[in-house]
């Protein structure tokens, strides 16, 4: 059967713009007076992870710009060339043309070639122009000579036995110089001779793509080949002649000078420090490397930096050395590797991984499924153990409330991954302020309050659509023209607010407008030419509400901004959609205040479970006023109007279940139901069912997934016996029964 | 499986799963089926057609039960322990088809279906593959995918149907 490779791609594609991104900012940071070995270094292996990427993944043209970009890394960091301010340049552009190709791939297109030849060829002079110029470092110098590694390992623990990535590992090392196979040892290990000018670090770093550094016995062979180790007289090899490498401080040449900074006396490029740091780079090291590794070594790179500025860089690997060092007083404050005398520094810039991770939007929603799935399950087993003694099942019961304290808290923890603060819908609107007021000739300025207040992503990126309306909207019918204000004795500067907060578990976000607030006489009289229905003396909030109708426009102008009645019904649509209400307030010549109210997530409810015949349905909590008993006088007909219900001095309109949902059964007397009085989008009504059954938590699904929207039912959720129980929609039941009457 | 059926599944052809209708046996496609299960804690569904019984919790899935008997009026409508519910997997949509038994999963070449006459099921032929001939049996293959997503079953929103 064949891979499919493509279900990696999206792996490759973040790996790679992690390694870019890491590649881009080691280079912006590297000094090119001064280069630290292990950012070339580090460099280098980004380059290599995204070429081994695009490699295996068929990506040529990527692998074909790394390999290129590779081979100049490569000699920069054996130091046989210098670092030209030209090359990091021609880096940097090999990053962009990367980033390019990477973005191109994403999107199924090839990317042109005509700049990736340019930038192949430029890259390609660097790494052959300047070689000649003379300049190695004395640090190249024990590289001259050839030397004699022998390599000591078992085969069956070198990339699991298999022949191939044995002879692939043979391959990989004969680049480095000669290499012969002398067969096995007394011991069964198989030992091969390299003959090679690269240092210890090269040949391990090619071990490490395929075994464990332990694994491996590395160690010189011939002495006679070898530069003897003569701390203090001259320069040392560079390489720790054994596998016990020395201590830092002890290994330290006895007349080693203190390095100016800057100067770069770097005596040891693969001194203990930045051996060390290899071994970190062994532990983290793979092709896909956004590794914890890299993280690591940037850091002790940049305390080594730090260390050389403030003049104790032994181990900063500065290539440029002077061809005869003399010999220098002792050092004032070595550096060992177990880092004592390393001061803890405020790091310059923030680290190269930030502490967040990316992960996919479908991954938390599967975790929040995951959560509701606990919930459901928390309540299935607290109902069938409801009917136990809870003296008998003691532990049981302990038990349960244990997993319903810790399921939510995992729940309340999970849905916090999701939340967002709302600053990220707000920061568009100085913006949309700006332009909306300046297109109809009034000042406005706005302020913005509660920023941080978090809610659902999901939510957030809902309520953009419905708040630029209604700041519009505020601005074109609510600020007056500025004549206007100082004529009213309002300052000339409009003022839009918008505030976010949280209120007993739901999200506020208002928008308040010191305009001239609605105008009732204009609204009704509106109504009335377009045939909407009127309640005999509406009352404010009900006048109010008929902006929200469909077609309904007060603005005396059509303008681009508003006036065409489309807006407002869009936005409690949209709301609603959310579960969430509008509300609005106004007072004339003052101003007006819309109110949107939000449930904290989409997933979760508090609701009350009520019964109409063998069935249950949800209420939410956040829309009940209050539950009633009615008495039957209460109940009045309105001929043509259906059934009210007279609380207090106010007539609500009776919704009964049973009618709404045909249920087929008779409707309980006026003196057996239960009435549970709901704020609707169109003021309070009452609706009738058999009974109330419990207050729960429940996980919202949506029926759309797998059928399709139904009238007056806004999800679905399971109840703690596995049964599906329906969400009611107030709004929906008061409109689908204002049909039936 | 037989030698026969064996020989004919490594000569690319499609298995299908066989079920009854009343007296008519249909065949579709094994691969839009998910699991079959039995009936059982179906909430119904508030002014829907009376061919959709409902909703069932399937694993914290919401899925909807369709009863093809009451869709085309066929046989006797009862539901007991033997009443089987196919799950079905149409990209991603996931439904039950009350039926009144599964009885088989045949594998089929194409050349073996032969075109429907344009009269003869209850389905409209728009939804059907074709016929297919086995042991005496006649079996029709359907395409379940295209009639559950008809507007004639109403089971997506007419919106989401022409976006889809």
């Amino acid at each position: 059967m064949a891979i499919d490779m493509s279900q990696f791609y999206q792996v490759f594609f973040e790996e790679a713009q992690e390694n870019l991104a890491t590649m881009e900012g080691l280079l912006l940071e590297l000094d090119v007076e001064a280069p630290d070995l292990e950012t070339l270094n580090a460099i280098f292996r980004a380059a290599h992870s995204i070429k081994g990427g695009a490699g295996t993944f068929g990506f040529n043209d990527m692998a074909e710009v790394t390999h290129v970009l590779e081979t100049l890394l490569d000699r920069l960091r054996k130091q046989e060339l210098t670092p030209t301010a030209e090359m990091i340049d021609a880096f940097l552009q090999a990053g962009d043309v990367l980033k390019l190709q990477l973005q191109a791939h994403q999107e199924g297109r090839e990317y042109d070639e005509l700049s990736k030849a340019a930038l192949c060829e430029r890259l390609e002079r660097l790494a052959h122009g300047t070689s000649e110029t003379g300049q190695a470092p004395a640090s190249a110098s024990p590289g001259e000579g050839l030397r004699r590694w022998r390599l000591c390992f078992d085969p069956a623990a070198i990339g699991r036995g298999a022949a191939e990535e044995r002879r692939a590992l043979f391959e990989s090392l004969g680049e480095l110089g000669t290499i012969a196979d002398l067969g096995t040892d007394d011991q069964g290990r198989q030992v091969w001779r390299i003959e090679t000018s690269s240092r210890r670090a090269a040949i391990e770093e090619i071990l490490a793509f395929v075994c464990e550094p332990d694994q491996v016995l590395l160690e010189p062979e011939g002495s006679e080949d070898l530069i003897a180790h003569q701390p203090g007289a001259s320069p040392g090899p560079g390489d720790w002649p054994s596998e016990s490498r020395p201590r830092a401080e002890p290994a330290l040449p006895a007349g080693a000078q203190p390095i100016q900074e800057g100067e770069g006396y770097g005596f040891f490029p693969d001194a203990p420090g930045a051996e060390s740091l290899i071994d970190q780079e062994h532990e983290g090291f793979g092709f896909f490397g956004g590794s914890p590794g890299m993280d690591q070594l940037a850091q002790v790179a940049r305390r080594a930096r730090q260390d050389a500025e403030q003049g104790y860089g032994f181990f900063s690997a500065a290539p440029g050395a002077p061809p005869d060092p003399s010999p220098a007083p002792p050092s004032p404050k070595p550096v060992s590797r177990d880092g004592g005398a390393i001061p803890p520094q405020v790091p310059k810039r923030p680290a190269v991984t930030d502490s967040s991770i990316r992960v996919s939007v479908d991954k938390v929603d599967q975790l929040i499924n995951l959560v509701g799935e606990l919930v459901i399950t928390h309540a299935m087993l607290a109902d069938a153990c409801a009917n136990l003694d809870p003296v008998a099942h003691q532990r049981i019961m302990a038990g349960l409330s244990n997993l319903e304290r810790n399921s939510r808290d995992l729940q309340e923890a999970v849905m916090s991954i999701r939340m967002m603060p709302i600053s990220f819908v707000f920061n568009r609107f100085p913006r949309v302020v700006r332009d909306t007021a300046a297109a109809l000739g009034k000042k406005v300025s706005l302020r913005l309050i509660g920023e941080d207040t978090e809610l659902d992503k999901g939510l957030i990126e809902r309520l953009a659509d419905p708040l630029t309306h209604l700041v519009r909207n505020s601005i074109d019918h609510g600020i007056e023209r500025p004549e206007v204000r100082l004529a009213a004795g309002k300052p000339e500067t409009g003022e839009i607010i918008l505030r976010a907060s949280h209120r007993s578990g739901s999200v506020v976000v208002e928008v308040i407008d010191d305009g001239a607030g609605l105008n009732r006489d204009k609204i009704l009289a509106k109504a009335a030419r377009l045939g909407m229905p009127l309640p005999e003396n509406p009352s404010d909030k009900e006048v109010w509400q008929l902006i929200f109708q469909p077609g309904f426009s007060t603005a005396e102008q059509i303008t681009d901004i508003s006036g065409r009645g489309v807006g407002m019904d869009v936005v409690r649509r949209n709301i609603e959609e959310m579960n969430g209400r509008v509300e609005i307030d106004s007072v004339a010549g003052r101003g007006t205040q819309i109110t949107i109210r939000l449930p904290l997530t989409l997933a979760i409810l508090d609701g009350l479970s009520v019964r109409m015949g063998t069935e249950i349905f949800i209420l939410p909590l956040t829309v009940i006023h209050e539950s009633i008993q009615p008495r039957p006088q209460q109940f009045k007909t309105v001929v043509g109007k259906g059934r009210v219900v007279q609380i207090n001095d106010d007539y609500l309109p009776v919704v009964s279940l049973h009618q709404v949902f045909n249920s087929g059964l008779p409707e309980p007397g006026p003196s057996d139901c239960i009435l549970v009085i709901v704020e609707t989008g169109e003021g309070r009504a009452a609706i009738m069912v058999d009974e109330l059954v419990a207050q729960h938590q429940v996980v919202i699904k949506s029926l759309e997934t797998n059928y399709r929207r139904v009238e007056g039912i806004s999800g679905a959720t399971i109840m703690g016996d596995g049964r599906v129980a329906m969400i009611l929609d107030v709004d929906a039941l008061v409109r689908l029964n204002r049909r039936l009457g | 499986m037989s030698d026969e059926q064996m020989s004919a599944a490594s000569e690319g052809a499609r298995e299908y799963l066989t079920f009854k209708l009343g007296d008519e046996e249909y065949g579709i496609d094994i691969l839009k089926v998910q699991e079959i299960r039995g009936y059982d804690a179906v909430t119904r569904i508030a002014n829907a057609p009376e061919f959709i019984k409902g909703v069932i919790n399937m694993r914290g899935i919401i899925v909807p039960i369709i009863d093809m008997r009451l869709k085309f009026n066929l046989g006797q409508v009862e539901y007991n322990e033997f009443t089987v519910v196919i799950i079905l997997n149409l990209s991603g949509r996931i439904l039950g088809l009350v039926v009144d038994g599964v009885s088989d999963v045949v594998a089929l070449r194409r050349d073996q279906i032969q075109p429907a006459p344009d009269f003869g099921a209850v389905l409209d032929t728009a939804y059907i593959e074709g016929l297919v001939s086995l042991e005496g049996r006649m079996i029709i293959i359907v395409d379940i995918e295209r009639l559950m997503t008809s507007h004639e079953m109403g089971l997506v929103d007419q919106t989401s149907a022409t976006a889809a």
